[in-house]
């Protein structure tokens, strides 16, 4: 071991200047102020992805070519990764810090891939508590009910969904096309659920085939209805047929029923659902077209299905609204639209279409589909559970009788699938919470996700690493070190050929191959997580950091880090920290 | 074999000989086709050494220095304003007792700025530990290189080598480039006593207090002084392997001279060449190139210049608030513990800048010292515009 060596006389010396025993008697870490520690922190995609998802973890796993483990991650926060990987509308990527480097991940495609990998391998979710005796009902299966139902069923309860159709899925069944979300994918997602030991009861109708009151006996109650009502135009001639709701429209469709549509199909509105039924009807060989109050940039549909649209030649008409269908025997013929402009910024902050005197003009239709919104259809629900056509409830989905939840598009929500899983994950952990007499808002703390409502299932469930994290702290863009990182251009999935005239139900975009997805997940960031790059290691100038013995992460010897911060400095995804001493 | 070589391909004819690993280096005129040539030698594959490219002389010292310490066999190229950037690692680098050598080609610093010959820049770095060789001719200069290493080595410490920008570096010469097997025999690989090893881990070149510093200095001179016999030991053998024998001085005419020129560099041959006029003219005319300045040879100057009558030292530099800088060494050298030389010494500067130094220049410099009892006054400015 080291000790101090006394030279006596210059011969003593060694030659030049070096130490002839070690060093380490000089304990240099003793002139820190400022020490470093290894501290994840949350990448932006997670933060903004409703669900949660541990996206950078899974890019990191991906990389390496562990599709398993990858799986494994995702369905920890999300039981849909085939579905979503499809139909997300992908904020992730719209906060991706490879976004202002050159273009932000396709994690979207990622997703879809690993989601695939899943359902090839047959890939099974873990339970992570031992049963217990409570009992929660679920009443409606789309992507909240069987997400709430999922995380139930791992933390031991058991489960019974109630979906008043005769397949399971809601919106993902009846509402989503085959060519956004093949068929074949929904049903095996959901039988692994089934397979997990979630019971789903198809069929079964609140207030007819089980009354309100026997809800109740249950535990615990979750309400994921969904809204499957078109909202109303309340123009003229609405009645008349040939006039379809596009919620009906697609669950028609979805059923396999025939549905007859004229040449010219009008579809009105700027959503998804218009989006879904303007290309549903082009692909049974009618004329479709958009007719839309706002301009392009107001849709709410997701870009993506916007382009796809375009790109299959369907036409939109921006700022006209409709005034009045007429019709001839009872049947749609005509439809008279007045042209809008847009005036000042609404509630919603788009800018509010309002009528141009004078500037109405009529087309001859065959069909209109009405997609300007949904309703939930709220019959069995208590009025005083209510509140502006919503269910009311507190932030962890908490309804005023304290054992019945809420989620999903009933409650105040964006209407989307992720925003659905969100909530079925968050309820999840509420009603464990509620069960066993915690207050859901002391754990906050301990799994939010940033700052935009995400909360983190792993978290709840204690499923870290060991390592300290930092949720609350997200690395931004500044905050990554780019001289580590070149410009690599984002790959994209094929596409089937889209034209217009297209009659296929097949599904537009192809799943990565693998080798395309280890070439995309290398292009993360990592923001925020150590990725084992052995930057710290190499730039240590103390040789103070070194790999821990099971080969996972680092240690630093605080004997010897002086604190310098070039680990810290030179970590190109901000996995370290520089904290004060004795703090 | 023999070649036409300029003084810059000599330098790297010459590491590609001594087999250089490492070569850290950045472009400066008229250093750059040193390291160009050494550059396209490894790229296609003459050379196997790793080259690499640096931001500034400052990093190609401490590329060099890490290397070094790492058991490797390194070399630089520079000049003038970039041998200055390097200023603090000259130290470093002989401090840490790195054998490394450096080709310097001599020019003049700015401002003004000036790509001329001067020695200057190399001898502002005298007191930076490096030992100094100054170069007549680009044979001279590809032997130089060669031996450096094995000096270098030798005494664990770093050789500058130093040719005349432009009258060397890009002038023309036939230069007999030795057979690979000859310098292989005279130059065994690099096999250092002390190295940064793994296996092995010391601490290199980390604090030493007042206590232990003062011996490492008084070592590090002791190693100085060995320098001289080695470097003629080392000339010796290079003589014997490769048939021209080199020395730390070389006398001209010196035995029975009334009057010695004393030069280096190119200052040298334009200096043989007066000294031959005037002894077919029957005067005692002598010179004695300075091969080697740092160590300076003092106890081969003082046997060679003690019983001279009249010394005129020709100095293409100037130490400002001085005088040249042979000038000053040479006086140093000989007032000595074993005798004071009676000699009247002339100090000459000339040609800075790149000026222009003709043989009439130098036989107006002999002339000067032969006709004066003694020297007017501390610096001779030749060819000063008045």
């Amino acid at each position: 071991m080291s000790k101090v060596i006394k030279f006596n006389k210059e011969s003593d010396l060694p030659p030049l200047v070096m130490s002839l025993g070690t060093t380490l008697v000089n304990k240099t870490g003793s002139w820190r102020y400022l020490r470093p520690v290894y501290q994840d922190k949350t990448a932006p995609c997670i933060e903004a992805c409703p669900a949660s998802e541990d996206i950078q973890q899974y890019m990191y796993l991906v990389a390496k070519g562990e599709f398993d483990k990858a799986w494994e991650t995702l369905v920890a926060e999300n039981p849909f990764p085939a579905v979503c990987g499809r139909v997300c509308y992908h904020p992730c990527e719209l906060s991706c810090n490879r976004g202002e480097f050159d273009q932000p991940l396709a994690i979207n495609a990622v997703e879809r891939f690993i989601g695939d990998h899943g359902l090839e391998r047959s890939l099974e979710p873990f339970k992570i508590a031992a049963d217990r005796k409570e009992k929660v009902a679920i009443v409606g299966s789309g992507p909240a009910g069987l997400t709430c139902a999922y995380n139930l069923r791992r933390l031991g309860f058991k489960v019974v969904v109630l979906e008043k159709n005769e397949k399971p899925g809601g919106v993902l069944q009846f509402g989503i096309p085959e060519y956004r979300l093949p068929k074949d994918i929904l049903a095996k997602e959901i039988s692994r659920l089934e397979d997990f030991g979630i019971e789903i009861k198809t069929g079964v109708e609140i207030g007819k085939d089980v009354s309100w009151a026997a809800l109740l006996k249950y535990d615990a109650v979750f309400l994921a209805l969904g809204v499957h009502r078109s909202r109303a135009m309340d123009v003229p001639g609405e009645e008349l047929d040939g006039v379809i709701s596009g919620l009906e429209f697609l669950s028609q469709i979805a059923r396999g029923e025939k549905v007859a549509l004229g040449q010219n199909v009008a579809v009105i509105g700027g959503g998804n659902t218009a989006m879904d039924a303007v290309r549903t009807a082009l692909r049974l060989g009618s004329k479709a077209k958009i007719y839309y109050r706002r301009t392009r940039a107001e849709m709410p549909a997701i870009r993506d299905e916007i382009e796809e649209a375009e790109r299959e030649g369907i036409e939109m008409e921006f700022l006209v609204t409709p005034v009045r269908i007429s019709g001839e025997n009872g049947r749609v013929k005509e439809m008279t639209l007045q042209k809008m402009e847009l005036g000042a910024p609404d509630e919603s902050g788009r800018r509010r279409p309002v009528p141009v005197a004078g500037s109405e003009y009529t087309v001859t239709i065959d069909n209109v589909i009405t997609a300007i919104g949904e309703m939930g259809d709220f019959n069995f629900i208590p009025e005083d559970m209510l509140e502006w056509g919503t269910v009311k409830t507190n932030h962890f989905g908490q309804t005023n009788i304290e054992h019945v939840f809420a989620g999903g598009d009933i409650i105040e929500q964006p209407h989307t699938v992720v925003h659905a899983i969100g909530s079925g994950k968050r309820t999840a952990m509420a009603i464990q919470a509620y069960l066993d007499h915690v207050d859901p808002e002391t754990l906050v703390d301990k799994i939010s996700v940033g700052f935009k409502g995400g909360f983190s299932f792993e978290r709840f469930n204690d499923g870290q690493t060991g390592d300290p994290v930092d949720n609350h702290q997200v690395v931004h863009y500044e905050q990554i070190n780019k001289n580590y990182f070149t410009e690599k251009p984002r790959n994209e999935a094929d596409e089937q050929e889209i034209s217009a005239g297209i009659t296929t139900f097949r599904e537009v975009k192809t799943t990565f191959d693998a080798q395309t997805v280890i070439g995309e997940a290398l292009r993360c960031f990592n923001c925020g997580v150590c990725n084992m790059c052995d930057n710290c290691v190499i730039f240590c100038p103390d040789v103070a950091i070194k790999r821990r013995e099971d080969d996972y992460r680092y240690e630093i010897d605080y004997d010897y880090c002086k604190g310098c911060g070039i680990c810290v400095v030179e970590c190109p995804r901000n996995a370290l920290s520089l904290i004060p001493e004795g703090k | 074999m023999k070649k036409v070589l300029m003084g810059n391909h000599a330098v790297s004819y010459g590491a590609r000989l001594a087999r250089v690993e490492v070569i850290a280096a950045y472009p400066i005129t008229p250093q750059t086709q040193i390291v160009e040539e050494l550059s396209e030698l490894c790229a296609n594959g003459e050379l196997d050494a790793k080259f690499i490219k640096v931001e500034s002389e400052h990093s190609a010292m401490a590329s060099c220095m890490g290397s070094s310490a790492a058991g490797a066999r390194a070399f630089t190229a520079t000049s003038s304003q970039g041998l200055a950037l390097m200023h603090e690692l000259l130290h470093f680098a002989s401090g840490s007792r790195l054998p490394i050598v450096l080709a310097n080609v001599n020019r003049a610093m700015g401002p003004g700025w000036n790509i001329w010959t001067e020695q200057t820049d190399s001898l502002a770095q005298r007191d930076t530990g490096w030992l100094q060789f100054y170069c007549e001719n680009n044979q001279e200069v590809l032997d130089t290189v060669i031996q450096s290493f094995k000096i270098a080595e030798q005494l664990a410490l770093p050789v500058m080598m130093v040719l005349d920008a432009f009258i060397l570096s890009h002038t023309y010469e036939i230069v007999d480039v030795p057979e690979r097997e000859l310098i292989d025999k005279f130059l065994p690989p690099y096999m250092p006593e002390f190295k940064m090893d793994v296996d092995d881990p010391h601490a290199f070149g980390a604090l030493v207090t007042p206590d232990n510093y003062y011996e490492i200095r008084y070592k590090m001179q002791k190693s100085m002084e060995k320098a001289p016999q080695i470097v003629t030991q080392t000339g010796v053998e290079y003589g014997e392997i490769v048939g021209r024998s080199y020395d730390v001085l070389e006398t001209y005419f010196c035995d029975d001279a009334e009057l010695v020129l004393v030069a280096a560099g190119t200052l040298v041959s334009n200096s043989r060449a007066v000294v031959q006029e005037y002894r077919s003219k029957g005067i005692k005319l002598g010179l004695l190139k300075i091969r080697m300045f740092r160590p300076f040879p003092t106890e081969q100057v003082r046997k060679i210049l003690l019983h001279i009558p009249k010394i005129a030292v020709i100095d293409r530099n100037i130490s400002f608030g001085a005088s040249g800088i042979f000038f000053q060494e040479l006086k140093a050298a000989l007032y000595g513990r074993d005798g004071v030389s009676e000699a009247r010494i002339f100090g000459f500067i000339i040609g800075l800048g790149g000026r222009d130094v003709r043989l009439q220049d130098i036989a107006e410099i002999v002339d000067y010292a032969l006709e004066e009892e003694k020297p007017k006054e501390d610096i001779i400015w030749m060819g000063l515009k008045r």
